[in-house]
């Protein structure tokens, strides 16, 4: 535990050793501003709702957090600062979970400043404070997935970019399953429905809390965990 | 109770003496294959406490692999091994915990302050968080870091990144150090400086570092393993594989009498039990000096004393050769 609480804080608190951190968090926060109050004419339809914001940071999410991922290990990797790492007496799941540790307080004060667009929305008009909870949940299980594949695919390269293609196309994919195989094959739609981001996603969204769909989450996480640790051990595979 | 004390005592220094003869590191057999190439061909041996033991050998050799394999950072294909008594498969744990490692070109976090890196360090190596700040305080001054100790370790020159690199390989106190090529892309200052470091720790604890300088392995180390081509080729103290295979060689100045003429000693000389080749030396007016090769490695020394003496000619200089040993390294590397 105390291993994967030291690789967090400090893959936390290197985030914002480079600009680069304040940067993208302020586009991201932007660019939620814009879809929500001006893609899809919120501000004429008099209505003091959560639905745009909802439908649109997974969208923004599938670009945002690979981008924050995308060089966790890879960039080790590269500069050969992993070698240090493994050989230190941490367990490569302690490492992997570490890293994504990192990954998540970064997601969650994300999140957390976009609290703003609820509380705008709010002052516009009364908001129901349920679905905000609902659907701040709903966001922190789905970013925590899309971190866990990045996390994955950053073990699989020791180019931050491909890790940050791969996470974003295998994101776009999760998230998008049941409307692309829907409309292809029909009946097989239903079936690839369960594997879907967005159907899992829109149960939470919609306040209704069901374990199944935060099992589905986590199931991603732990499998994205797993899958991480076996390429970290690749290593020693000869 | 107090009549039990020197009993225990003296069972607790066996229990020490006898643990200094098990092999703090002991490798048997270690194989490597990247892909098809075999990069190890079976390398075995055994460095004890307060050993610092110099790994040699042209690039390739596999020093670096041999390094790698120690402290769990890739596995080996065939072959053992023990580091502090941990077995390296099934306690690697443990064993990282006992060594500290310093890999070629320190590879660190250059966006992070030393100060900071060094926490980082004392974190994951769980040392008590009330410890922490005069391990790094001692440690700084220790590395020559203390002008250092607020920068980004991206903005330190090789020298410095180097020294703290040596810092987190030493600062949880490792019973065993892994240090490969410590000195390189530093400047002659500090390379004394970090050879007397290593010295220093080499004293109570186990050091096996790798470089390409000879003269360093010979100034800092107790005993050098030279690898070519995944194999173990030599191994011993540097004086042993000075003299290992070669034809003992000794130096010898006589002030000449009046009387006697150099081909005269030279005849003597030759004549002499065991002596294969006597070369003339260039020496001074009246002195006679000469180079004289040995049959295998027999000691001469007897020999010439007792018949310069019995001439009564006065030695002024009597000594064994030191072959190069850039020479040893050449002969026993090429392959």
């Amino acid at each position: 535990m105390r291993n994967i609480w030291a690789i967090g804080r400090r893959e936390f608190s290197s985030y914002f050793n480079s600009a680069i951190a304040y940067i993208a968090i302020t586009v991201f926060l932007v660019l939620v501003g814009i879809c929500v109050f001006y893609a899809d004419d919120f501000l004429d339809n008099n209505e003091a709702t959560l639905r745009p914001f909802l439908s649109w940071v997974p969208l923004l999410f599938i670009f945002f957090l690979p981008a924050v991922t995308m060089r966790l290990i890879s960039e080790e990797k590269k500069t050969g600062s992993l070698e240090m790492l493994i050989t230190m007496p941490i367990r490569d799941v302690e490492l992997v979970l570490g890293k994504l540790l990192g990954a998540f307080m970064f997601l969650l004060m994300t999140l957390a400043l976009t609290l703003v667009y609820p509380v705008l929305i709010d002052y516009l008009g009364p908001l129901d404070w349920g679905t905000v909870i609902g659907g701040y949940l709903g966001l922190i299980l789905l970013g925590l997935a899309y971190l866990g594949v990045g996390v994955m695919t950053s073990c699989w390269t020791k180019n931050q970019i491909v890790a940050f293609i791969l996470a974003l196309l295998i994101c776009a994919v999760l998230y998008f399953i049941d409307w692309v195989v829907g409309t292809l094959a029909g009946s097989w739609g239903e079936v690839f429905a369960h594997f879907s981001f967005k159907a899992h996603f829109d149960n939470i969204a919609k306040g209704v809390l069901d374990t199944r769909d935060i099992i589905f989450y986590l199931s991603v996480v732990i499998l994205t965990i797993t899958i991480s640790t076996f390429s970290l051990e690749s290593r020693r595979w000869t | 109770m107090s009549s039990a004390e020197p009993i225990q005592k003296d069972e607790a220094h066996q229990a020490a003496k006898s643990s200094d003869n098990v092999p703090m590191i002991e490798v048997n057999n270690l194989r490597k294959f990247y892909g098809p190439v075999e990069a190890l061909r079976g390398i075995s041996f055994q460095v004890g406490r307060g050993e610092i033991v110099g790994f040699l050998g042209p690039n390739g050799a596999g020093k670096t692999t041999t390094m790698k394999i120690l402290t769990g950072y890739i596995s080996a294909t065939a072959g053992t091994y023990r580091v502090a008594g941990h077995d390296g498969y099934s306690e690697s744990l443990e064993l990282r915990e006992k060594i500290g490692y310093l890999p070629e070109n320190a590879p660190l976090y250059p966006d992070m302050g030393v100060t900071e890196y060094l926490e980082f360090v004392c974190r994951i190596r769980r040392i008590p968080k009330n410890e922490w700040s005069a391990r790094i305080a001692s440690i700084i001054q220790r590395c020559g870091l203390s002008a250092m100790a607020h920068k980004d370790i991206g903005d330190l020159s090789k020298g410095y990144r180097q020294r703290v690199g040596l810092a987190q390989a030493m600062i949880h106190e490792p019973p065993i150090l892994i240090l490969d090529e410590p000195t390189s892309g530093l400047d002659p200052n500090q390379i004394v400086e970090i050879r007397n470091l290593i010295k220093e720790l080499g004293k109570d604890r186990t050091i096996i570092l790798s470089t390409h300088n000879l003269p360093e392995v010979q100034m800092t180390c107790t005993r050098m393993i030279i690898i070519a081509d995944g194999r173990k080729v030599a191994d011993g103290t540097a004086e042993e594989l000075q003299q290992a295979g070669e034809d003992a060689r000794f130096i010898t100045s006589i002030r000449l009498p009046d009387n006697t003429t150099a081909e005269e000693v030279i005849q003597q000389l030759e004549a002499l039990n065991g002596v294969a080749k006597v070369e003339n030396m260039p020496s001074p007016a009246g002195h006679f000096r000469a180079a004289l090769t040995a049959n295998g490695d027999t000691d001469l020394s007897d020999e010439i004393f007792q018949c310069v003496t019995s001439k009564e000619w006065a030695l002024t200089e009597l000594r064994r050769d030191i072959v190069d040993l850039e020479k040893v390294f050449h002969k026993l590397t090429q392959y």
